[in-house]
């Protein structure tokens, strides 16, 4: 059996590992055989490939000290960082929102339990807890933990000495220089390097293939040039349109803050490849994103039209069910993605199930799939999970449980700041006066932008009299949430009493 | 990851330790019998099989029983066959056939013999022809080159990169396609007559097979394999893929003649026209293994199936997913299939030689979730456990959670003692910050006792500065039980400033047999000679404080006999302490009366100096006899001097506060002019610069400076801290003396205005003791019913301290007219209430464990 041939037939069978050990072979005999060393690039590239669509991490630096931004007011519903008030959305009283001012979504992905701090003491000052580590820049973070993974896999020091690599060679072949682009942005993690090759072999190509182009922009996004990624994008949208061309570009520009601009570069490239679920999912993010959850259930909706395994559709749709008071049909998308067997058997995804049936009034089923969550859950999870039984046992009217539930919640996740406001609440009930504003306290001192445990914290101290801080915890509420209706009336009556005085 | 699984109709396990790749399994009409129906299936093994295998599926009159035949012909040939299989019509115009192996391209054909028993039919298998090769094939395409009618020609792709043409049992010519390195998928069109190739250069090359034909340098007889050099071949046209392609398929519309090409990528799957145009493409959410495009069912679309390393196969039309199902493998390729009585079969071979044929159904892919604890419940024992953990809970739920609870059993047994004489060494080892001045070091042994094996003991010692400790953590990795061991540790003092106690805490950590966190303290006094040296009594002095005692005078010479120094031949009325590198510290014993006085020219630093002799007279005077020796103050309290020291102290903490706002903003102006620095240098047209650049260099100046000064208020700030410290310790102490409080009550009144002065950014000494002193002052030593409505303020920095002074000397007040500290008072919740920082607790008196929670 030809080695070559064997190591190909293991590289197409993804088994890159046995690939990549018959080319070192193959080199170690041949150090000239390059095609053995294209195929082990490829291999090595293969180990660790990511799709650069979906990495996405902003690190402090790139949040705080971001010059790309177009305006510094955006109006209202164009902007990311300042989400609308969004029409049609269920309100903040139902629907939890994270520390950016987004309702949660149904599903986790890089950038969605972000929220975009207005300066950088702000930023430095966000409780930094084992669980909201933030790097501080996205050039530290992920990335070099890549990058330190693909050493490991080469313990003899990289495979290829990009110091001496005469780029200007490679880039006039480029049967070569594409599988060493990949490799170098990959599996080496430099990108400036990569830059150096691609910007030379595009020229080398004089300009006329897309992919080229299509590297430069990945290129110039990793480096923060986002206006040359846009540049390069569109030119090689002009010569030939890609998927993942249009897909750039939305992110470039989701980037710079204009997500209307990346929505009409989405729907420009569904015109072009109808159906194509990521565009689809690219355009139900942004809404998402901008508060507009009707419109994401709709493109969500298209999204299952044409791929109905789609687990991040089918999770936003039922989280929106869910939270628009309908926990029967979203229990039944629930129902269905377990049923699928998408390889989804998790806590997460119990602990929903839980919770609908709850609503839906299944109370049987209730209590096995909070088991099975509790068997599943890790110390992040298990918090949580936690909370909602002792949301269920305060629905059943068993306090004591739900206490007892609310400290398990806090035994695993200090910081919960939900369970502390619950806690607080049980312990109002029991007349624990102090005890409960303390709670209160912690509670709006880990998440600020909840507005519970200002409104509780007001309420217990105007009762108390103490009209200062009830008035200065109001204040905080009404800002946190300006829907809430007690919280405004108690606001409109202090400030009466103090006009009274 | 679907909801169905496909239906097994029949599979069979082919080879044994035997790898199958891409090109392993081909499907068609092997044995060239005349109806239509009776396709075959034929699968061929890879890399370590010297052998073909066919396996025959016919049917009896039944059509659910299958005789499953299966028939191994050695292949006489040393190698092994890596590729595929196809079709090839020779002379005759029957199906054949080829085989190509890493060397060689065999054409064999296959004719049935009916059997006599029931068991069906025998096979022969006989070579037709063959072609020795002179490099490595990789994979092969066959069809009418050139149009010819009724044969079939094959082209047979090396590893390099290189095709060769066969017409059948002649070799006709060889080519280099250009910029080749690794071989991909090549596939031809008839209707074209071209053949398309995926480079190395991820894109599509299409390729006339007329262009290919007449590149021939000299074409006629010398053309030979061994080729070395040819002339460029040129594409007709080319489209970037941007990806390694895994096959080429050409798909033919139902109506239209029209033809599609079909690739599928790595991540993508790209449909191009007939011209090389993208048709459409659809980007995998998933990693394909292998596809298999079966049919255009509409105009202008195609159907194909997708199989994916997580199992599942999918079906599509375009980009629209129409079913998914859950394989049983992972296949490396997929062939649909016509049988007798199944059309459209679903033939899959995966890598470890599993030949499966199978058919969608709604058969649901079972997945047992594991079930959580299959336990039998047992009620009973449940209500007794629940009720047991119930009482257990309401137990605890009385305490408040965040004291602990003691517990005096500890596996660790910390002791330190001083060594008595100096250590002579290492005084010269310590600079001295005074020249003139001695340094005393003093040598402490640490003893570490365990009572069972423990390991990884962490023992830290903690000073207050200026004090310090050679050093700072040891580290025992295991100490076995009934053993101790021995650690020592200098003192000495480093630093201008006024030591505010004498004490040093020595903690071991370590974590007990059941795994629980444990801490044990030890408190060691260093001694006075440690910071003072004796000098001649001082005359007077700006501050005075005299002590009433019940007990005869005693001579100073005899309570301190260690620091006598030149005093020592005096009539012992007078002794004189110096501070190293700070005030001087005189006390005076009356001969008449039973007072002491003690005066200096800072107020703080009498305190150590005055508990120091109000130790030595008690552990002096009630040597031997039941202690009855009682000190006692009646002056008036130095509230004034102590208010001036919290006047230093707060003015350093505002001090400190303005330095880091100066600094935020400077920092932030410094951001946005290095912002617009960075707009003009990323500026195409270069402008000038508008002496941004000074300002960012004199911003950079400031930012330092204020660095600098942050620093320097640091450290005067932490010299008042401890000043302040002395001073409350003082207070506290004269306090007690003056009203004889008990050692509750004095304890409740430490706890409350607090000697640790420890500032952070969150709050500071001044605001807690306001708290703690405004919450007493609302509580126990509340006049009427209507002070007593608590209403804690917010722990925030003050603007002045007048409202602590108010407060402290209304407490003193209050005190002083006969206020207790202890009565009707739950000693807890004071505790609770008064802010507790985490340094507080983690310095509490005596040995203790803390069981952490």
């Amino acid at each position: 059996m030809d080695p070559m041939f064997l190591a190909y037939s293991y590289f197409r069978r993804r088994k890159y590992q046995k690939c990549e050990e018959i080319c070192s072979q193959l080199l170690e005999k041949n150090p000239y055989d390059q095609g053995a060393w294209s195929l082990k690039t490829r291999a090595l590239t293969g180990q660790v490939y990511v799709d650069e669509v979906d990495v996405d991490e902003e690190g402090i630096a790139e949040m705080v000290m971001d010059d790309n931004a177009i305006a510094t007011v955006a109006r209202p519903g164009t902007s990311l960082r300042k989400p609308g008030t969004g029409q049609g959305m269920p309100s903040q009283g139902v629907r939890p929102m994270t520390n950016s001012g987004r309702p949660v979504s149904g599903f986790v992905r890089p950038g969605t339990q972000s929220g975009r701090p207005g300066t950088m003491e702000q930023a430095i000052k966000t409780p930094r807890t084992s669980h909201t580590a933030r790097p501080v820049t996205s050039a530290s973070g992920r990335y070099v933990r890549l990058g330190t993974a693909s050493m490991l896999s080469s313990p003899d020091g990289p495979f290829i000495n990009l110091a001496r690599l005469n780029f200007s060679k490679y880039a006039s072949r480029p049967n070569l220089a594409k599988a060493l682009f990949e490799y170098i942005f990959h599996h080496e993690n430099d990108v400036r390097n990569a830059l150096e090759l691609a910007s030379q072999a595009t020229e080398q190509c004089k300009f006329d293939d897309w992919w080229w182009k299509v590297q430069l922009a990945k290129c110039y996004y990793r480096l923060g040039m986002f206006r040359e990624a846009e540049k390069q994008l569109k030119s090689a949208i002009k010569q030939q349109e890609m998927v993942d061309s249009f897909l750039y570009l939305g992110k470039v520009y989701v980037r710079l803050d204009q997500p209307l601009t990346a929505v009409e570069i989405y729907k420009q490239g569904l015109e072009k490849f109808p159906g194509e679920t990521t565009l689809l999912t690219g355009i139900a993010r942004i809404h998402e994103g901008l508060n507009e959850l009707d419109d994401a259930v709709k493109f969500y909706k298209d999204v299952l039209h044409y791929d109905n395994m789609h687990v991040e559709a089918i999770a936003c749709i039922a989280t929106h069910h869910f939270y628009t008071d309908q926990p029967e049909i979203a229990l039944k998308f629930y129902r269905q993605w377990r049923l699928l067997q998408m390889g989804v058997y998790n806590t997460e995804l119990f602990n929903n199930l839980g919770l609908c049936c709850f609503y839906a009034q299944q109370y049987d089923m209730t209590l096995t799939c909070f088991e099975r969550a509790l068997s599943m859950a890790d110390d992040q999870t298990l918090a949580d999970v936690w909370f909602n039984i002792g949301h269920v046992a305060l629905g059943i009217g068993d306090m004591n449980l739900a206490y007892q539930c609310f400290r398990m919640s806090l035994a695993s996740n200090n910081d919960h700041a939900d369970a502390y406001n619950n806690l607080g609440v049980l312990e109002l009930r029991r007349g624990h006066i102090e005890e409960a504003r303390a709670f209160f306290q912690a509670a709006f001192v880990l998440a600020p932008h909840m507005y519970e445990p200002h409104y509780n914290f007001a309420a217990l101290a105007d009762q108390l009299g103490d009209l200062q801080s009830s008035y200065n915890a109001v204040k905080r509420a009404v800002d946190a949430y300006d829907g809430h209706i007690d919280s405004k009336e108690l606001l409109q009556q202090l400030k009466q009493h103090f006009s009274l005085l | 990851m679907s909801l169905f699984k496909t239906r097994d109709w029949w599979s069979v396990g082919v080879g044994e330790e035997e790898e199958f790749d891409f090109g392993c399994l081909t499907v068609g009409n092997i044995d060239n019998s005349s109806d239509d129906l009776g396709k075959y299936n034929l699968s061929q093994s890879d890399m370590t099989s010297h052998s073909i295998r066919y396996t025959h599926n016919t049917d009896s009159t039944t059509g659910i029983k299958a005789f499953d035949l299966l028939e191994t012909v050695a292949m006489s040939d040393n190698g092994t066959s890596p590729s595929e299989l196809c079709q090839a019509r020779s002379v005759t115009e029957s199906n054949q056939l080829a085989v190509l192996h890493p060397r060689k391209l065999a054409v064999y054909s296959i004719k049935a013999i009916s059997g006599t028993v029931e068991h069906g039919q025998q096979y022969q298998i006989q070579l037709l022809y063959e072609h020795n090769l002179q490099r490595t094939t990789y994979n092969f395409c066959y069809g009418p080159f050139g149009g010819v009618k009724g044969k079939d020609f094959i082209c047979v792709q090396s590893m390099d990169g290189t095709v060769s043409f066969f017409e059948q049992e002649s070799f006709a010519f060889c080519r280099f396609l250009p910029g080749a390195l690794l071989p991909g998928p090549i596939s031809y069109i008839p209707r074209l007559d071209s053949f398309v190739i995926v480079s190395s250069s991820w894109q599509a090359e299409s390729y006339k097979y007329q262009s290919l034909a007449s590149a021939a340098e000299s074409p006629g007889v010398n053309e030979t394999q061994n080729i070395k050099s040819g002339k460029k071949v040129v594409a007709d046209w080319t489209f970037s893929l941007g990806e390694p392609a895994l096959d080429i398929y050409v798909m033919s519309g139902i109506q239209t003649s029209q033809q599609f090409f079909v690739f599928p990528g790595e991540r993508n799957i790209f449909c191009l026209s007939e011209g090389g145009v993208l048709k459409y493409m659809s980007k995998m959410e998933y990693d394909p293994t292998c596809f298999c495009p079966y049919a255009s069912l509409a105009e202008g679309t195609i159907n194909y199936m997708v199989a994916t390393t997580t199992n599942s196969l999918m079906v599509c039309q375009d980009v629209t997913l129409k079913w998914a199902a859950k394989l049983e493998h992972v296949p490396v390729q997929i062939k649909v299939a016509n049988f007798q009585d199944l059309k459209g079969c679903i033939v899959t071979l995966s890598d470890d030689g599993h030949l499966q044929c199978s058919y969608l159904g709604t058969d649901p892919a079972i997945f047992i979730p594991p079930s959580t604890e299959a336990r039998e419940l047992n009620y009973q024992a449940m209500d007794l456990e629940m009720s047991k953990l119930q009482k257990k809970i309401r137990e605890k739920a009385h305490k408040s959670v965040i004291t602990p609870n003691l517990k005096t059993d500890d596996d660790l047994q910390l002791s330190v003692q001083a060594n008595q004489q100096l250590d002579d060494i290492s005084v010269s080892m310590i600079r001295t910050l005074d020249r003139d001045s001695l340094y005393y070091v003093f040598l402490f042994q640490i003893t570490v006792k365990s009572k069972t094996l423990i390991e990884n003991i962490q023992i830290d010692i903690h000073t207050n500065w200026p004090l310090a400790s050679s050093q700072y953590s040891y580290e025992i990795p295991s100490l076995e039980s009934g053993k101790s061991t021995e650690l020592s540790v200098k003192y000495y003092i480093k630093g201008h400033s006024l030591p505010c106690n004498l004490v040093s805490e020595v903690t071991a950590r370590y974590l007990n047999a059941v795994g629980a966190p444990r801490i044990v303290t030890a408190k060691v006094k260093l001694p006075l000679k440690l910071i003072v040296r004796p000098v001649y009594p001082m005359k007077n002095a700006e501050y005075k404080l005299t002590i009433d005692t019940n007990k005869p005078p005693v001579n100073l010479n005899d309570i301190f006999p260690d620091l006598l120094g030149e005093n020592a031949g005096g009539a012992g009325a007078a002794l004189g302490f110096q501070f190293f590198g700070g005030p001087t510290v005189t006390i005076l014993a009356s001969k008449t009366s039973q007072r002491y006085r003690i005066q200096c020219d800072q107020f703080e630093a009498m305190w150590l100096p005055l508990k120091e002799l109000v130790e030595r007279m008690s552990s002096y005077l009630n040597r031997g006899k039941s202690g009855d020796f009682k000190p006692s103050f009646d002056g008036s309290l130095p509230l004034q001097e102590y208010f001036e020291l919290i006047e230093a102290h707060f003015e350093y903490r505002m001090n400190s506060v303005k330095c880091k706002e100066m600094l935020g903003q400077r920092s932030s102006q410094f951001r946005v002019i290095q912002r617009r620095l960075l707009t003009k240098f990323k500026d195409k047209t270069p402008s000038p610069l508008q002496n941004l650049d000074t300002l960012l260099e004199g911003t950079y100046r400031q930012l330092l400076a204020l660095a600098e000064a942050i620093e320097d208020n640091d450290h005067a700030q932490n010299v008042t801290s401890n000043n302040l410290s002395s001073g409350t310790y003082l207070l506290n102490y004269l306090i007690k003396l003056w009203l004889d409080l008990s050692e509750e009550e004095f304890n409740i009144l430490t706890a409350a205005i607090t000697p640790r002065v420890n500032d952070n950014d969150q709050h500071g000494w001044e605001e807690m003791v306001d708290a703690a002193v405004t919450h007493l002052l609302r509580t126990v030593l509340a006049k009427t019913a209507k002070d007593t409505a608590i209403n804690p303020s917010p722990l925030t920095i003050p603007n002045d301290t007048s409202k602590v002074k108010k407060h402290l000397a209304l407490f003193c007040d209050r005190l002083g007219k006969g206020a207790r500290l202890v009565e009707g008072l739950r000693g807890k919740n004071l505790v609770v209430q008064a802010p507790v920082s985490v340094s507080d607790i983690n310095s509490s008196s005596g040995q203790m464990i803390w069981i952490l929670p």
